[in-house]
């Protein structure tokens, strides 16, 4: 009887254990409620005005007010085409050879004022943000007005649908659509208005923003998504000291991190004081580079170019400057972490990205050649942002040019006046971050490589490279668009464009019991917050 | 040998002043009786040493950077460890000794000869034109400190000349009030009146006579500015308006970066502010006994 | 004493309004404006929009009509409009005085509680160790930069005790205990500052009237020297330092702009350094404004309590 007992009593557990073990981790159903503490790095520049703004500072904390036509589906890590899903619209299709979008958009939403969302507002949006003739509002700031350069006219035919008639054919522009950029605002609503309070379709209502101190929201009981959102509400705490920042997430004051903003170092000491905190290492789809002016002297001479392209160990920038969290790559983000972008076996092939020595002796050889040495070194100015990370990562680029005879002074700009200088020309060279709306060349090329285009703050003008990008453009295979897209890669980097030193990382940090937050490897893009529930 | 009246020989008679203390005198009675204010003088003295040697006292380059050793304790190679770039902490305390002292001796001579004369020619002068100088420099004092030295600082643009005129300016008022107090004191004494009476130009009366008797408060304003203007200026690098790179700043040492690090490593957050505060320690200490030795009559006043 | 007042209060208005012409100037001094960085933000620049901006928000006009108009809406009681908020300047400012003042207030406490006492005691054990040993704490605090002494502060409760102060702001009506512990720590870092000076004020002045014959004469005819301190000396000691503590208030705003950026406190001087940065020129004229009335007005507090206490000073001597 008791040789039973044991049995069993060695039975049972053993088989919970087999169970436990054996059985794959069937995914937790989400809990509704609770609200959201997450971190935000400053004041909202622009309000909840996603289309006035060029920061996350804005789009981070306005999103969960909005819904996009298409978005990234929130589940799935890496952005790309095969991952976008329909929001406003509930499906589209290309039509007369990728010419005209048609979108289909759902039935029965409603904005938070309780007027009804029609094809109206989506023609209002985009036909004020492209800045069309009969554009019936003006932004104030219109950033990402060439994003919808392609765009002939937006049609209506009724009230729940949208076509895009384009100039020529345009894949990439759902993946702009996708974007966090890309919102659809009210046509009832004067766009002003969004800086100062939020009017969406959006998952969360906005509640209050208290100025300097937090954004507050509510769940919106009308979505059109039945159940969803989960959490009844969010709050965005500003805190502006990155020392604090930490401190507040490790002492559980806030739930969830900045994105872009949780360095490898912060993530350790982090992880170390609280091991059971989650940390996502993801791409943030931003770079450093360095810009050259390339009209005036020194820099407009190609080999000088080069030199410093040469000059500048990357790997060893990324262990300075941001202790291991970076990856090397060209002007698209690397793979795995991208879609875009030139891997290693490419990479090592360009200037600056082989063995660091041979790269420092070779650029010190082609100085030589020109009469300079660190001896007799080429004085120049740099100008970086008067933001610590900016003057860290310059501070070792110009480390990095004294040893091949480049001496620079380092001049920071404040921000009031480091895009105007940057366009008039007004530099020499610069140690400068970049950060892409989408993973998307179209974006990327367009804004800092094309002629005239007012980001390309280098004044780059290569007739063969924009015909390149027109071509990369309109090409529909993606497997024929991906090899255009390498071959640009490959000769921005050879031209010295704008040569990119790093893509950052980031080690977004949050606590365990919040749940179905996805980190997209785009900090644009995945602040939408209608998945994320709370386990406790 | 003559005969003298006084009975004892004597071959002369020789009268001499009191002999003058020299300065090694003068100096040993300074650190017996006011200890605190030569141990304030002594931690100048290796401050200002250190910041004229500093190009020989380092052991690094301050603006090299070392990917493999960042935020590096402190070890037999880099003394006082290492910052988030690598760069050795020890060589840049040594060279940002040299950025403070010219950063603060240069605004607090600036200012205070420039208040000091406008407090000189006003007090002088007097009547309605020393009324309406005063209003203007209640102007300038009634702006707090680091208000106006930001917004002179965000004005003029971050470089080591800016900031120096920038921290320069607040001080113009309170040295032209101490100064002027100090000359209206002593412009009614008698021999001033003498002098004017004997007709000697007014010019000379002012440089001559009344410029070396306020000596004397004039030093005693420089020390306590000293320690103050160092004080502004790591403040105004910690907010990220002061000496940009590549200069070391010991206020700007303690900004972003080390906040961001303080857990991990301590050593970015202790080291330069006890540089700091031992250099404006000295200087308030030097201040405080001079202030006591030179001017008995202010001493117990601010 | 009526006569006294309204020239003081004269030359304060005169002197205000001198300062507002000092801080119009300098601001637009300042290379760069909100719609430089209202682009830099958008990462582009277009004149034409540009200039639409700067007609929007008022700023194309020459910079005299800017100056008058800005008066005007000083004496209507009108704060303006922020650049940078879009919304009047009062609505931003108002949810932020609140945490200033308390601060401010409560480092005032803390500097007097400390800075008076440890005076007395030096003053009176004047030249034994402890009387060194007083002056020499109360000196390091005037050499420590306030931000480093923030800084130490959280280092040391997190290093030392593990415990992590509250670092979002927490109103009192919230949770008291959390809002005590969260202001207490910054009112020490700036009070202790203050307290230095107050305690060499606190010191030399009782010092000085220590000396004074009728204190002898108490001494002489037997009162307990407790007594004779805390009753006469004191009294008459009480002055400079309520002159200092007027004098300080104006030293205080450089101690909690620094404070606040370090303990993450949502107030009004943090807020003066952003504004600043971002040349949002309503909100820094104003406040710089509003802190220079504040600092006239316990100016003239003080003063006229000079004047009310010590008969034998009068303006124009």
């Amino acid at each position: 009887m008791s040789r039973m007992r044991v049995t069993i009593s060695l039975l049972v557990p053993s088989l919970v254990l087999v169970i436990a073990l054996g059985t794959p981790a069937i995914s937790q159903t989400p809990k509704s409620g609770g609200t959201l503490n997450i971190t935000q790095r400053e004041d909202l520049p622009q309000g909840f005005a996603i289309h006035e703004t060029q920061t996350s500072s804005t789009v981070w904390p306005s999103m969960p007010c909005f819904n996009n036509l298409v978005v990234y589906d929130p589940a799935k890590k890496v952005e790309s085409f095969d991952t976008i899903v329909g929001d406003l619209a509930e499906k589209w299709s290309w039509q007369d050879n990728y010419r005209n979008l048609v979108f289909f958009l759902r039935k029965g939403v409603k904005w938070h004022d309780g007027q009804p969302f029609t094809s109206k507002d989506v023609k209002f949006t985009f036909d004020m943000v492209r800045e069309g003739a009969d554009a019936p509002a003006k932004l104030r700031i219109n950033p990402r007005k060439d994003w919808y350069a392609n765009v002939e006219s937006i049609e209506t035919p009724d009230a729940h649908t949208v076509v895009f008639h384009l100039k020529r054919p345009q894949p990439s522009i759902l993946m702009m659509l996708a974007s966090g950029y890309t919102p659809v605002y009210a046509a009832h609503v004067p766009p002003a208005n969004y800086r100062t309070s939020c009017v969406g379709t959006g998952p969360f209502r906005l509640k209050e923003w208290r100025k300097g101190e937090f954004v507050e929201y509510v769940r919106n009981p009308d979505y059109f998504i039945k159940g969803r959102p989960y959490l009844d509400g969010l709050k965005y705490v500003v805190i502006v000291e990155r020392g604090t920042r930490s401190a507040a997430l490790q002492s559980g004051a806030v739930d969830v991190s900045y994105p872009g903003e949780t360095s490898k170092t912060q993530a350790e000491q982090l992880k170390k004081a609280v091991p059971q905190l989650v940390v996502t290492p993801v791409s943030e789809n931003v770079n450093n580079n360095v810009i050259m002016n390339i009209k005036k002297p020194p820099f407009d001479n190609l080999k000088i170019r080069l030199a410093v392209s040469h000059a500048i160990d990357r790997r060893a920038l990324i262990q300075a400057v941001y202790q291991g969290g970076g990856v090397i790559g060209a002007a698209m983000a690397p793979k795995p972490h991208a879609f875009w972008g030139l891997g290693d076996k490419d990479l090592t092939a360009l200037p600056g990205y082989g063995n660091a020595a041979e790269e420092k002796a070779r650029a010190k050889k082609m100085m030589a050649e020109l009469g300079y040495s660190p001896e007799k070194p080429l004085k120049v100015e740099m100008v970086t942002r008067a933001i610590a990370i900016y003057v860290d990562m310059a501070s070792f680029v110009i480390n990095e040019l004294k040893q091949i005879g480049i001496e620079s002074t380092l001049k920071q700009i404040e921000t009031a006046q480091w895009h105007a200088m940057a366009v008039r020309g007004e530099y020499q060279i610069g140690a400068n971050l970049t950060g892409l709306g989408a993973d998307d060349p179209d974006g990327n090329f367009y804004e800092n490589y094309a002629c005239g285009s007012p980001r390309n703050y280098t004044h780059y003008c290569s007739e063969q490279v924009t015909k390149m990008i027109d071509q990369q453009s309109q090409e529909i295979d993606q497997k024929k668009r991906l090899a255009m897209v390498y071959a640009i890669q490959k000769k921005l980097e050879e031209d010295a464009a704008r040569p990119i030193l790093s893509w950052r990382m980031d080690y977004f940090t949050h606590w365990p019991y919040v749940k179905g937050l996805v980190v997209q490897n785009n900090v644009y893009n995945f602040g939408r917050m209608q998945e994320v529930w709370r386990d406790k | 040998m003559a005969a003298s009246p006084l009975g004892v020989p004597v071959d002369l008679v020789v009268v001499t002043a009191p002999a003058r203390p020299g300065w090694g005198t003068t100096l040993g009675r300074f650190i017996h009786r006011k200890p605190l204010g030569a141990a304030g003088g002594a931690i100048m003295l290796v401050m200002l040493v250190t910041a004229v040697l500093a190009p020989w006292l380092q052991t690094h380059d301050p603006i090299a950077t070392d990917a493999t050793y960042t935020l590096g304790r402190p070890n037999a190679e880099h003394w006082l460890g290492t910052d988030h770039l690598g760069r050795d902490i020890y060589s840049r305390i040594v060279h940002g000794a040299w950025v403070s002292l010219v950063v603060g001796t240069g605004s607090t001579l600036l200012g205070s000869v420039l208040g000091g004369i406008i407090g000189l020619l006003s007090a002088y002068v007097g009547g309605k034109t020393d009324l309406i100088t005063q209003r203007l420099l209640d102007i300038l004092q009634g702006l707090p400190l680091l208000v106006l030295a930001l917004v002179m600082s965000a004005s003029l643009g971050p470089s080591i000349r800016n900031v120096i005129v920038a921290i320069s300016i607040p001080i113009i008022p309170r040295a032209a009030r101490v100064i002027r107090a100090s000359v209206l004191s002593i412009r009614e004494m008698q021999y001033i009146e003498a002098a004017r009476a004997l007709g000697v130009r007014h010019l000379r009366t002012a440089f001559r006579h009344i410029l070396p008797n306020t000596v004397g408060p004039f030093i005693v304003l420089c020390t306590a500015q000293l320690g103050s203007a160092i004080l502004v200026e790591a403040t105004l690098s910690f907010l990220g308006m002061g000496i940009p790179e590549p200069y070391p700043s010991w206020g700007r040492m303690l900004s972003v970066s080390a906040a961001e690090y303080a857990q991990k490593a301590p050593h970015l957050v202790l080291f330069p502010g006890i540089a700091i505060s031992l250099a404006v320690f000295g200087s308030n200490l030097l201040g405080d006994a001079l202030r006591d030795t030179l001017d008995p009559r202010l001493r117990g006043s601010r | 004493m009526k006569s006294y007042v309204a020239q003081r209060l004269g030359i304060a208005i005169l002197t205000l309004v001198g300062m507002s012409m000092v801080i119009f100037a300098l601001l637009r001094l300042a290379p760069g404006d909100i719609v430089d960085i209202l682009f830099s933000t958008a990462g582009y620049v277009n004149e034409a929009d540009k200039q639409a901006l700067l007609k929007e928000l008022g700023m194309d006009r020459p910079y005299w009509v800017q100056y008058l108009d800005w008066m005007r809406q000083i004496l209507t009681g009108d704060l303006g409009k922020s650049y940078r908020y879009d919304i009047p300047a009062w609505e931003i400012i108002r949810p932020l005085l609140p945490v200033t003042i308390e601060l401010a207030i409560l480092s005032i406490i803390v500097a007097v509680a400390l800075g008076v006492p440890t005076g007395v005691i030096s003053a009176v054990r004047q030249d034994t160790t402890l009387d060194y040993a007083l002056r020499v704490v109360s000196l390091a605090g005037l050499s420590m930069p306030s931000f480093w002494l923030g800084m130490v502060i959280i280092l040391g409760m997190v290093s030392w005790l593990g415990w992590i102060p509250p670092m979002t702001y927490v109103r009192p009506t919230e949770n008291f205990k959390a809002h005590a512990i969260q202001f207490a720590l910054p009112a020490l870092a700036v009070g202790y500052r203050s307290s230095a000076l107050i305690m060499r004020i606190t010191r030399s002045s009782l010092l000085e009237v220590m000396r004074e014959d009728y204190i002898r004469t108490a001494w002489a005819k037997g009162q307990a020297e407790r007594v004779v301190i805390w009753h006469h000396a004191l009294k008459n000691a009480i002055l400079p330092v309520v002159t200092v503590i007027g004098i300080e208030f104006a030293f205080l705003i450089g101690g909690l702009v620094v404070t606040e950026t370090v303990f993450n406190l949502p107030g009004v001087a943090r807020f003066l350094v952003q504004a600043i940065l971002w040349r949002d020129y309503p909100i820094v004229q104003n406040l710089v404004m509003f802190i220079a009335i504040v600092v006239i007005l316990s100016n003239l507090f003080v003063d006229m309590l000079y004047g009310v206490l010590d008969p034998r000073v009068r303006y124009g001597s």
